[in-house]
């Protein structure tokens, strides 16, 4: 038996860290097939310079900060003076006897799925609508609409949110008694129980209209125009459409805007400290709130880089899979 | 063929009344509390237009936001523009290396892009206090750069993928150099992405609150530390928060709306495909 | 496309270039003469207290005409934010010449953390130990050396009430819990639309005050001040559970909606007509004067609980010297100018609070509240207790205190128990006896 090594051609292997590796048993033997390395030619040093530095340098430096935070989260500073001693575990430890924290991570993934699903459904359904007629005067009025809270300032659309959900004067409660429906006036964001619910529902108001026009430009190909058409003419229903042709075709638009949310929901921060402030008590408190709260209300610097991490690993576990999985079927 | 035109009818009418209600109203509160004086305000009747409209709140506000809202567009503006520029050049990189280090640097960008950035903020702050940028415009456009790089290099990147190298290979048998090709051959085929991500950081910069609130210094306040400051902590101004609100409303939505134009234009033309 | 990017490149290096001006000042160490420059840090920036730091600097120009003053105020008033970019910057080593500081524990982190300087030479030459009440100083003072100069004091235990309506059903000010109990109950049954007590707990020490005032005075003065030194343990206490059920027992006549309120719109709810009493500082008399009450006439005030003892929960204000402050001489003469009265008098009649030097004429303020208040203290110096802005207990404690009891008052059922095992554990966690074995009182 003989072992030849074959180089091919660009195929385009993706596998991750380890090399694409084929055998192949022919007449001969076995074959190893090995896939060539990139058909680029090498980079010259300016062309170094201009696309790979600029990047590596960024991300070295966002690196760099987050293993210093990494570095704080094992020390013992607490105060406000830098106390770098090596400290093990304790505040991990701490932070999983504090009741807050327990809550600050139910809340996050609260908002990680309720933050990010009913957006998308959201806004394929108003998007998708938008292409069915010719609504052309129709778009820009809606686009308009459903855009401006991003133009506004989170911190004023905020403040006009909890107007609004104030269960004693505000506007959807008096409306309601208005109209005679008062057993539906709400608590809204004074009810512990429910004002996590309130804050999430601020937040796809907020992130609508992004989600649509970043849906928007993945409907409107041609190809996907053709693929409607002719199952049109073959009598399919328009949800039909929607659910076998639309779907599977927008996947890239699909994955940024899911991406694009999933990172709004875990850094999200504005709402609570505009709206509610983490309260009533700590119903609505979110980690990258009480990570704040931790290191400069607290002084305790060592616990909130702890907590930074445990934001961290929460994006990590549910990011690097699902980056894993995107890429891989993006390359299928 | 009829009930399906109707159906479709009422279902549209039905969205256009819940999406006008749900988002005019807050802008009606907004409009109506810009006119109103702190007393008015005090007794929360949201909805009600006051009988004696303080169009001075609007001379008044706008006198005192315009040296944020300056700051603002200068940070964002070359924030974004920086933004894109490396997010293209990265991206592309990404996108056209198979090496064992582009691909692990793909992987930590992506992951770097769901970093929510108070992980990092006290060791930012040291940075841009060590290298003396702390108080400074450039101080808080690296500093939102950092942040936003990662997200742009990964949109761009992705995008790139899904261009077919033809092009490419087609421009470089002629002997073109890759900065020629990025900058001549690719990017007007991708200008629709760059379009997107341009509104993506845009949107994340102009609206960024915390980063600012830590980093800036009166000369350098951004329009939403200013929203915030005009309200004051003493005795509520809602009424010039609200009037300076709308104000500020107007430079984010002319950009995005002249933006919309290319957006359009880029789409027909068969843009991010599936 | 590459000419737009060549011109967004030469805007942007174009606009960076202008404004990067501005780096810290270059720090030369002992120049031969030091620069007259006050880099100063605070977060009077707001209305109402915008006038009253402009008032600082004319009392310092008034004296010192060449200094240039470079402020950095943060919006966010005395909150979280202010701490980020200050604590940042000490941390990175850049103090700034002089920050606004509150004495009592928050005083104490950045003392322990070795950022400021000792000021007994300057509080010799000043005299001021005479000067202001004892506790007052006592928050200033750590081991055995002060450390900032005071320019006011606010007051936390106030009760406010709308004076119309109290005259219109013949109701008394409440002087104690029982009082307030039967006042509420008989403004509740003449008002059923209005709430007795408005509260707003957003900021979440609102609830705290609220408790503090009943803590006042079911266990008196040396128990209050033992409870926030982590002296006593509360699963066990009968005092602070009292305290707690009185606190519910309160709770409803008190307004529902406070999870959402800032303190100001818990002031509005009075204005408005939508609650008759509220708990707060002095600081409140502006937010009402803001809303066109006056004092004496529209709104009443009195410090709650009086007895035949009457204690005044406090908090003051103040200017420290950090070390390595780009110029300390310049922040010395401030530092002078701060306990000085053309200062103090002038800059807190605007802002709300008393002032800190009792050899000042209480008649300096305009409303009957703050003269009458003034004056007790002058003649009642020891009366003062530090409250919970400035703090006994250390800010880790004191943070999550307000939460929990925030969260008390916003539970339908408040858990008495549940709440004392909670804040028993936060006592121990944060070592609240080891870090405000400090304070001591009188």
């Amino acid at each position: 038996m003989r072992l030849s090594l074959i180089l091919t051609d660009s195929q385009e292997c993706f596998t991750f860290l380890w090399p694409c590796v084929k055998m192949h048993y022919t007449q001969n033997g076995i074959v190893v097939v090995r896939r060539k390395k990139t058909v680029r030619s090498k980079y010259t040093f300016i062309e170094f310079l201009i696309f790979k530095f600029p990047l590596m340098f960024f991300v070295g430096l966002l690196y760099g900060m987050l293993g210093w935070t990494i570095v704080v989260s094992f020390t013992n500073w607490h105060g406000t003076a830098p106390n770098y001693d090596f400290a093990g575990f304790k505040w991990y430890r701490l932070m999983i006897t504090l009741d807050r924290f327990h809550v600050d991570v139910a809340n996050n993934l609260k908002w990680l799925s309720l933050g990010v699903i009913p957006t998308v459904i959201l806004a394929l359904f108003i998007a998708y609508l938008l292409e069915l007629g010719s609504f052309r005067r129709l778009e820009s009025y809606i686009r308009t609409l459903i855009l401006y809270p991003v133009a506004m300032s989170f911190i004023v659309t905020g403040t006009i949110w909890s107007w609004m959900l104030d269960p004693d004067k505000g506007v959807f409660n008096t409306i309601l008694r208005g109209v005679g429906l008062d057993f539906l006036q709400g608590r809204f964001t004074t009810n512990p129980s429910t004002a996590t619910y309130w804050l999430i529902l601020i937040f796809v108001w907020q992130y609508l209209g992004f989600s649509v026009i970043i849906l928007q430009s993945s409907l409107r190909t041609a190809e996907l125009r053709e693929m409607t058409e002719s199952a049109l003419i073959d009598g399919a229903s328009r949800l039909r459409i929607l659910l076998q042709i639309i779907i599977p075709n927008i996947r890239s638009g699909l994955l940024i805007l899911i991406s694009l949310l999933l990172i709004s929901t875990l850094k999200v921060f504005d709402i609570v400290y505009i709206v509610t402030f983490g309260g009533p008590g700590t119903a609505t408190d979110v980690l990258a709130f009480y990570m704040l709260l931790a290191t400069f209300q607290q002084h305790l610097v060592s616990l909130g880089a702890g907590i930074g991490v445990v934001i961290f690993l929460l994006a990590a576990s549910i990011v690097i899979p699902y980056t894993i999985y995107a890429f891989k079927k993006w390359f299928d | 063929m009829k009930s399906r035109n109707r159906t479709l009818t009422i279902l549209v009418v039905l969205t256009l009344i819940v999406l006008t209600i749900a988002y005019v109203l807050p802008v009606y509160v907004v409009l109506v509390t810009s006119l109103k004086t702190p007393a008015e305000i005090s007794q929360r009747q949201y909805l009600l237009l006051s009988s004696n409209l303080q169009f001075k709140n609007y001379a008044q506000a706008f006198k005192l936001i315009l040296p944020a809202l300056l700051n603002s567009t200068i940070i964002t503006f070359s924030v974004t523009a920086l933004c894109t520029l490396v997010g293209g050049l990265g991206g592309y990189y990404l996108s056209r290396t198979r090496t064992r280090f582009s691909m692990v640097l793909f992987v930590m960008v992506g992951v770097a892009m769901y970093l929510p950035y108070q992980v990092i903020l006290i060791p930012l702050v040291q940075l841009m206090a060590k290298t003396g940028l702390a108080l400074t415009h450039l101080g808080l456009i690296g500093s939102n750069l950092i942040l936003n790089i990662p997200l742009a290099s990964v949109l761009m990147g992705t995008f790139f993928l899904g261009i077919p190298r033809e092009l490419e290979e087609a421009a470089e048998v002629d002997g073109a150099s890759k900065i020629h090709i990025f900058f001549r051959v690719i990017s007007p085929v991708a200008f629709p992405a760059y379009v997107s991500v341009i509104i993506i950081i845009f949107t994340q910069v102009w609206n960024e609150f915390l980063l600012a609130l830590t980093l800036a210094t009166p000369r350098t306040q951004t329009i939403q530390l200013k929203l915030t400051e005009i309200k004051g902590t003493f005795v509520a101004l809602y009424n010039l928060q609200m009037a300076a609100a709308l104000i500020t409303l107007i430079v984010p939505l002319v950009f995005f709306l002249a933006l919309s134009k290319y957006f359009i234009k880029g789409i027909l033309a068969g843009a991010l495909k599936g | 496309m590459r000419k737009i990017v060549s011109v967004l490149i030469v805007l942007i290096v174009f606009t960076a270039v202008v404004f990067a001006g501005g780096k810290r000042g270059e720090a030369t160490g002992m120049a031969a003469a030091e620069e007259r420059k006050l880099e100063i840090f605070h977060w009077w920036v707001g209305p109402g207290e915008r006038e009253a730091a402009d008032e600082w600097f004319k009392a310092l120009h008034a004296k010192y005409p060449e200094v240039e003053v470079i402020e950095n105020p943060v919006a966010g008033g005395g909150g979280v934010s202010h701490r980020v970019v200050l604590q940042s910057r000490l941390s990175a080593g850049l103090p700034p010449d002089t920050f606004q500081a509150l004495g009592g524990a928050e005083l104490k982190a950045y003392v322990d953390g070795n950022y400021l300087l000792p000021l007994d030479d300057l509080w010799t030459e000043l005299n001021y130990r005479k000067v202001i009440p004892g506790p007052l100083a006592n928050t200033f003072i750590f081991n055995g050396h002060p450390y900032g100069i005071p320019l006011n004091m606010h007051i936390q235990n106030i009760m406010y009430y709308n004076k119309n309506l109290f005259d219109e059903l013949g109701l008394t000010e409440p002087k104690n819990f029982d009082e307030l109990i039967t006042v509420a109950a008989a403004i509740k049954k003449a008002k059923p639309d209005m709430y007795p007590l408005g509260l707003g707990t957003k900021e979440k020490w609102e609830a705290a005050f609220v408790l503090d005032a009943i803590i006042l005075g079911e266990g008196g003065p040396e128990y209050y001040v033992k409870l926030f030194k982590g002296e006593i343990d509360v699963t066990k206490d009968k005092i602070f559970r009292t305290a707690l059920e009185k606190l519910a027992k309160l709770k409803a006549y008190t307004y529902p909606y406070h999870a959402n309120l800032t303190w100001d719109q818990s002031v509005s709810l009075v204005v408005a007509g939508d609650a008759a009493m509220v708990t707060m500082g002095t600081w409140a008399i502006g937010a009402f004067l803001n809303n066109k009450w006056t004092p004496g006439e529209d709104f009443g005030a009195l410090t709650f609980p009086q007895g035949k003892e009457r204690y005044l929960l406090f908090h003051a204000d103040s200017f420290i010297l950090p070390k390595n402050a780009p110029h300390p001489g310049t922040t010395m003469d401030f530092l002078r100018v701060t306990a000085s009265p053309e200062l103090q008098i002038p800059c807190d009649v605007v802002q709300g609070g008393l002032v800190a030097r009792i050899d000042i004429d209480p008649k300096v303020f305009p409303d009957p509240i703050r003269q009458e208040m003034q004056a007790y203290i002058r003649d009642n110096p020891t009366k003062l207790i530090l409250d919970q802005h400035g703090s006994i207990a250390p800010a880790s404690f004191s943070s999550e205190y307000w939460a929990a009891i925030a969260g008390f008052m916003g539970e339908d059922r408040p858990d008495i128990d549940k709440t004392l095992a909670q804040i028993g554990t936060l006592f121990t966690t944060y070592e609240v006896k080891k870090d405000a074995a400090w304070y001591v009182w009188p």
